[in-house]
């Protein structure tokens, strides 16, 4: 072969091994067809673009100019009455019957639906992660909740989950003096808990700032005796009483499946509802994780 | 065969948009330049305040480089050209003369006024057709004064049958005016309610899915009747005008112009794969613009075998590199395309910086390398004078070569890299990365593109002072070079 | 061979037009009446999100941000159910975009809220370490023109018959008679915000551009849809 065409495609060669250097980097699995036909275009790009024109480029150097020229003459440019070059018009040919065969069979006009395709992607995938999600292995959910949670949550709660500063929930605790005080003082009706609504003014004063402060310190010491108010609906633990109002000790799985089924708006601000976006594994996974994050 | 030095062409109108040419070009690739580095390093957006966000200069950066820049290239090398190839003078009729100039003056007048419009933000949110409505009524008068200008040239040529450059040019025309008109119908809305609000606003004719579907069939044909024709009508009179050989074969031409005419259009849908258009019609894009590849590549080819045998000229001239490079060029972005028209890939590339990079393949390796070029061939033959430097050409080609290079390499491996990875799913099947996962990986690729840009750029300065050095102080030339361009 | 049809321009040129045509008539025309009815329960933009959307094409999220959510597994999990044709019903000109710079739009009103948008487009580092996204500061304190999107709305209504009520009428009389409507609204999202300069224009009877953005952002999602109500 002509030196240029080998370099040509030695360069067309170092642009498809960089590609896939990059891209194995990053975990992808190659075996995904979509990926898989994505980079068989890749390399016939790169090979057929730089390695045919290559080799016209190279005969430039090895062929002469001949032919019949044509009676005419536009400003001093001739033409010759050349043949059509074979090769292209074989491709050309070969294209019209590629273009014959994704018509009327790789996608059929008249019978393929993208919508279709998405159900059948659907199904797949569920098929094939059936098993991982039968998991109720506690690591296996926190590392599986920790993936949703830098998709879904972090750009709102941080990717540590502190909540960036006061711009959303901070999981490493539970709740602030604020935020508890806040909604003693106007009560709180929009998570769907069995319970309904909290009324505003369950305690007041001195009184609900010690037991503010007594549940944002994590509940530790004495219980102040004015928590016998909460105590009704929240339980003597303040767990929530079975799943009847929330639980004000730690997130459980009933507190974040209630958030994100009615989103929540607070003193902090909105959190809008995920109920489309999350499905039950997900939403046990991510609880398992916000646990972790529990300093 | 009559000889051609009877004849005293007129290139006043010609010098004119050579002048708005390298003028947009370097304004577009300084914005260029600068998006490029923005997306690297996101501070350079607080340059000119609110007016100086990526945002705000992407389409400022599309549309000089288009409307300016582009088109300024166009209408320079047809009013040099055309003449030749019909073998008229445009000093032979008064009132050609006349719409030549107005057409350069309502075009530079309203070019000005409209990137001024665009920084303030006034846009219809269209790619390619951003500009509001008083601008698209004066692109469509300057559009009739070119037809009539090249019409009027025609309609008084010598030559009987029309050259190969002169159907690409009739066809950019043509073209454009008919996608142009359909995609630009909007309704002002300051008249119907009765004179309330901004008197440039107005709302599009058409709704969603069909908005989009007229939107694509002008926006890619924007495309092949802006940055395919009228190249392929330059490069069909620059390079055998230069080289001196003859064009390879009439068959090759023919059957490449017809086939692009009737293929070209189809293949809008292929900007709208995976969308709401109905299913079909995505199909339609794909299979044509895959057929699509053999008339791009009839035009190329038949450029690289007019050069058969003239390895010399190519080694010794830097114009005819940058012709044979342009044709290169051409064919990467006509197989690119067509590639990433297919659905499966368009599942992958559409949406990434692999478009951007399919893009400037063929903007910056075949369009501005053509136009370059062109300007190039032209200028000793419009100011008389030799080319100023031969060497800095030479400089010129290297650097620009490698920019091209670097900023399709980094896009290329970012558009993959990105695609495949917001598909990209864990072992429970989650997905594996989040969006800024996938836009921080990209920093490297960004800074790269960035430095072609500044490269590029550079090299297109070194085409500016050499024109600029060849029409004021470079050595006279005594009679018009037949052939090849003289250069010192 | 063809060498008479380049000896004739006229003719050529008629050629040329006609061949170039054909594929406009068959590839658009057919879907045209269909592609533009609304899907059920869907609501046209109220004013407020109009004057936001013109901030959303002014300042030029398109170039950055596409509103199509493809059929791909991988799309739907990030963004939610896939668009429809029927969504962008009242939407002129459509704003789907071509590149994906930052993320999909069309559901964001779904998965973000005020005070997260009024926090991101002040300094969009300050939610998303890494972000490339440009701080829009400018729109905390320019002020939008609603008076161009109720301008918008009459348009609309009149020309293409997009179902607003009868107080979206012409003139600038009407205009004033509807604008109350619009600062309640804009009062709405000030609520859930805290700059102190938009809540003070907002009082002060003034729309910064802002508001008006995140009014149209949040309408992106469910939120346009009657049913949801
Ligand atoms: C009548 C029953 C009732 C009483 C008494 C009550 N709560 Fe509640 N509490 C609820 C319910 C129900 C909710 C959930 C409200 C909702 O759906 O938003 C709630 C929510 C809360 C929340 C918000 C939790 C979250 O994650 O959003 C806090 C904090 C709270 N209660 C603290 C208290 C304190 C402190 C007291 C006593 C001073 C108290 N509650 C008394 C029923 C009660
Ligand atoms: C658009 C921003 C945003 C997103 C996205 C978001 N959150 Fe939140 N979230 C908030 C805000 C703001 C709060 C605090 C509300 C308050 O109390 O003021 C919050 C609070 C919470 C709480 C505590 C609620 C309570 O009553 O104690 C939980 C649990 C939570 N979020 C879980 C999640 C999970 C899990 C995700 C991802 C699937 C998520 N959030 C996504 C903004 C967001
Ligand atoms: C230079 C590109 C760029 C421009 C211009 C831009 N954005 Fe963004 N945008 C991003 C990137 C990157 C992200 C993802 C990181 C982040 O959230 O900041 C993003 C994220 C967002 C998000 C969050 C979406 C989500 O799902 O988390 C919203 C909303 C948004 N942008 C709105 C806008 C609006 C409105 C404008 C115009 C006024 C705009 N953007 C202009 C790049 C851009
Ligand atoms: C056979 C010829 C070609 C085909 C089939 C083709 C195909 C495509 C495809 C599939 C896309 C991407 C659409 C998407 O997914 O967003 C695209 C984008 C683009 N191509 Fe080509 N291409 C061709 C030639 C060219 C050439 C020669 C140029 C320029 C000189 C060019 C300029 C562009 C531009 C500017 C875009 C971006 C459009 C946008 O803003 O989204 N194309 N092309
Ligand atoms: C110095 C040279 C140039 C640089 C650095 C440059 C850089 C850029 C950048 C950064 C973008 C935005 C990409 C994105 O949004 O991700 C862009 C878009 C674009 N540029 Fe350039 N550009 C250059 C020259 C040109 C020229 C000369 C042309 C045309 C003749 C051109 C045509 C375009 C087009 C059509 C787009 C839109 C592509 C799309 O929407 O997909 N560029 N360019
Ligand atoms: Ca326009
Ligand atoms: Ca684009
Ligand atoms: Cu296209």
């Amino acid at each position: 072969m002509n030196a240029l065409v080998i370099k040509a495609l030695a360069f067309a060669a170092i642009l498809i091994v960089a590609t896939l250097v990059v891209v194995k980097q990053m975990n992808i699995d190659l075996s995904d067809p979509i990926n898989a036909i994505t980079m068989l275009g890749a390399v016939a790009i790169a090979v057929l673009a730089f390695g045919v024109s290559a080799k016209y480029i190279a005969q430039m150097k090895t062929d002469k100019a001949q032919g019949e020229l044509a009676e005419e003459n536009w400003d001093g440019i001739g033409e010759y009455k050349n043949e059509l070059p074979a090769g292209w018009a074989y491709s050309f040919l070969g294209t019209l019957i590629w273009a014959l065969w994704y018509w009327q069979f790789g996608y059929p006009v008249n019978a393929y639906s993208q919508i279709g395709q998405w159900n059948e992607e659907v199904k797949a995938y569920n098929k094939k992660f059936e098993e991982a999600h039968k998991t109720t292995d506690k690591a296996t959910l926190k590392e599986m909740g920790e993936s949703i949670f830098l998709v879904q949550c972090a750009p709102c709660h941080g990717t540590t989950g502190d909540g960036l500063s006061g711009k959303a929930q901070d999981f490493t605790k539970r709740m602030t003096k604020e935020q508890i005080l806040h909604v003693i003082n106007n009560g709180q009706n929009q998570l769907g808990y069995p319970m309904g609504a909290m009324p505003p003014g369950m305690a007041s004063g001195k009184d609900a700032e010690d037991i503010a402060a007594w549940i944002a310190g994590g509940m530790k010491g004495e219980q102040p005796a004015a928590f016998a108010a909460c105590a009704s609906c929240h339980g003597a633990d303040g767990k929530g009483n079975n799943g009847m109002a929330p639980n004000l000790a730690e997130y459980d799985l009933t507190l974040v499946s209630h958030v994100l089924e009615h989103g929540k708006k607070g003193i902090i601000g909105r959190m809008p509802s995920f109920k489309t976006m999350i499905t039950p594994v997900q939403e046990k996974a991510l609880t398992e994780y916000i646990q972790s994050l529990k300093e | 065969m009559q000889s051609n030095a009877a004849l005293e062409y007129d290139y006043s109108v010609a010098k004119l948009f050579t002048y708005t040419t390298i003028l947009f070009g370097f304004l577009g690739m300084l914005i260029g330049t600068l998006i490029a580095a923005q997306l690297a390093f996101p501070e350079l957006n607080y340059l000119l305040g609110e007016y100086g966000t990526f945002s705000r200069l992407r389409p400022l950066h599309t549309n000089i480089v288009i409307y300016g820049f582009t088109l300024s290239g166009v209408w320079a090398t047809f009013y040099y050209s055309g003449q030749r190839v019909l073998k008229v003078s445009m000093a032979e009729s008064k009132f050609i003369m006349a719409v030549g100039k107005i057409h350069f003056w309502l075009y530079f007048v309203a070019a000005l006024a409209a990137v001024v419009s665009l920084l303030l933000g006034f846009t219809q949110s269209k790619e390619y057709a951003q500009m509001e409505w008083p601008f698209d009524i004066v692109v469509v008068l300057i559009w009739v004064l070119w037809g009539i200008a090249m019409f009027g040239l025609i309609g008084i040529r010598r030559e009987k049958a029309l050259y190969i450059s002169m159907w690409y040019y009739i066809a950019c025309f043509l073209g454009i005016a008919m996608l142009y008109l359909f995609n630009n119908m909007s309704v002002p809305t300051y008249f119907v309610s009765g004179n309330v609000g901004n008197i440039l606003h107005s709302v599009s004719m058409y709704s969603g899915t069909n908005d989009a579907l007229v939107q694509w069939w002008f926006g890619h044909n924007a495309v092949a009747f802006g940055f395919t024709v009228p190249i392929v009508a330059m490069i069909y009179y620059f390079l055998p005008k230069e080289s001196g050989q003859a064009v390879y074969s009439y068959k090759l031409s023919l059957l490449s112009f017809w086939g692009l005419m009737f293929v070209y259009l189809w293949a809008g849908s292929h900007h709208l794969l995976w969308s709401t258009v109905p299913d079909w019609m995505q199909t339609m894009g794909s299979v044509f613009s895959v057929v699509l590849i053999l008339p791009s590549w009839g035009s190329a080819i038949n450029m690289l075998l007019t050069m058969k045998g003239e390895w010399n000229q190519l080694t010794e001239n830097p114009l005819i590199k940058f012709m044979v490079l342009a044709s290169t060029f051409y064919m990467l972005s006509t197989l690119e395309g067509p590639i990433q028209a297919i659905k499966s890939v368009n599942a992958i590339a559409h949406f990434t910086d692999w478009i951007p990079g399919h893009v400037h393949d063929g903007v910056l390796g075949w369009v501005v390398f053509m136009i370059m070029a062109a300007l190039f061939h032209m200028a000793p033959r419009m100011f008389k004078r030799e080319i100023y430097s031969k060497k800095l050409m030479e400089a010129q080609f290297w650097l620009q070569t490698t920019a091209v290079v670097l900023y399709f390499t980094s896009m290329w491996i970012a558009g993959i890299t990105q695609g495949m990875m917001w598909r990209a799913v864990d072992e429970y099947g989650n997905l594996m990365y989040s969006f800024i996962d996938t836009v921080t990986v990209l920093h490297p690729y960004y800074a790269i593109r960035a430095l072609a840009g500044v490269l590029y750029l550079t090299g297109f300065l070194m085409f500016a002072y050499n024109m600029f050095k060849t029409m004021t102080s470079s050595r006279e030339l005594s009679e018009e070079p037949q052939f090849r361009s003289p250069m010192a | 061979m063809f060498h008479w049809l380049e000896k004739n321009p006229f003719l050529f040129s008629v050629g040329v037009f006609l061949v170039i045509a054909f594929a406009g008539i068959i590839e658009i025309l057919p879907n045209f009446a269909e592609a533009s009815r609304p899907v059920q329960g869907l609501r046209p933009y109220t004013v407020l999100e109009l004057a936001g959307k013109e901030i959303y094409k002014k300042d030029n999220c398109i170039a950055c941000h596409s509103q199509l959510i493809r059929p791909f597994k991988a799309e739907t999990d990030r963004y939610g159910q896939y668009s429809l044709s029927g969504e962008y019903a009242y939407d002129r000109p459509f704003l789907w975009g071509s590149k994906r710079t930052g993320p999909d739009l069309h559901r964001v009103g779904n998965y973000r809220t005020t005070d997260w948008h009024e926090n991101h487009m002040w300094e969009p580092t300050s939610v998303v370490p890494g972000s490339i996204m440009p701080a829009y500061k400018h729109q905390f304190t320019n002020i939008a023109d609603i008076e161009t999107a109720y301008a918008e709305a009459v348009t609309v209504k009149n020309v293409f018959n997009v179902p607003y009520g009868d107080d979206i009428k012409p003139g600038k009389a009407a205009f004033e008679a509807y604008k109350p409507k619009i600062l309640a609204e804009a009062k709405k999202i000030a609520a859930d915000m805290k700059n102190k300069d938009v809540k003070d224009a907002v009082a002060a009877g003034k729309v910064p551009e802002v508001v008006a953005l995140i009014a149209y952002l949040n309408s992106l999602g469910s939120d346009r849809y009657e049913a949801k109500k």
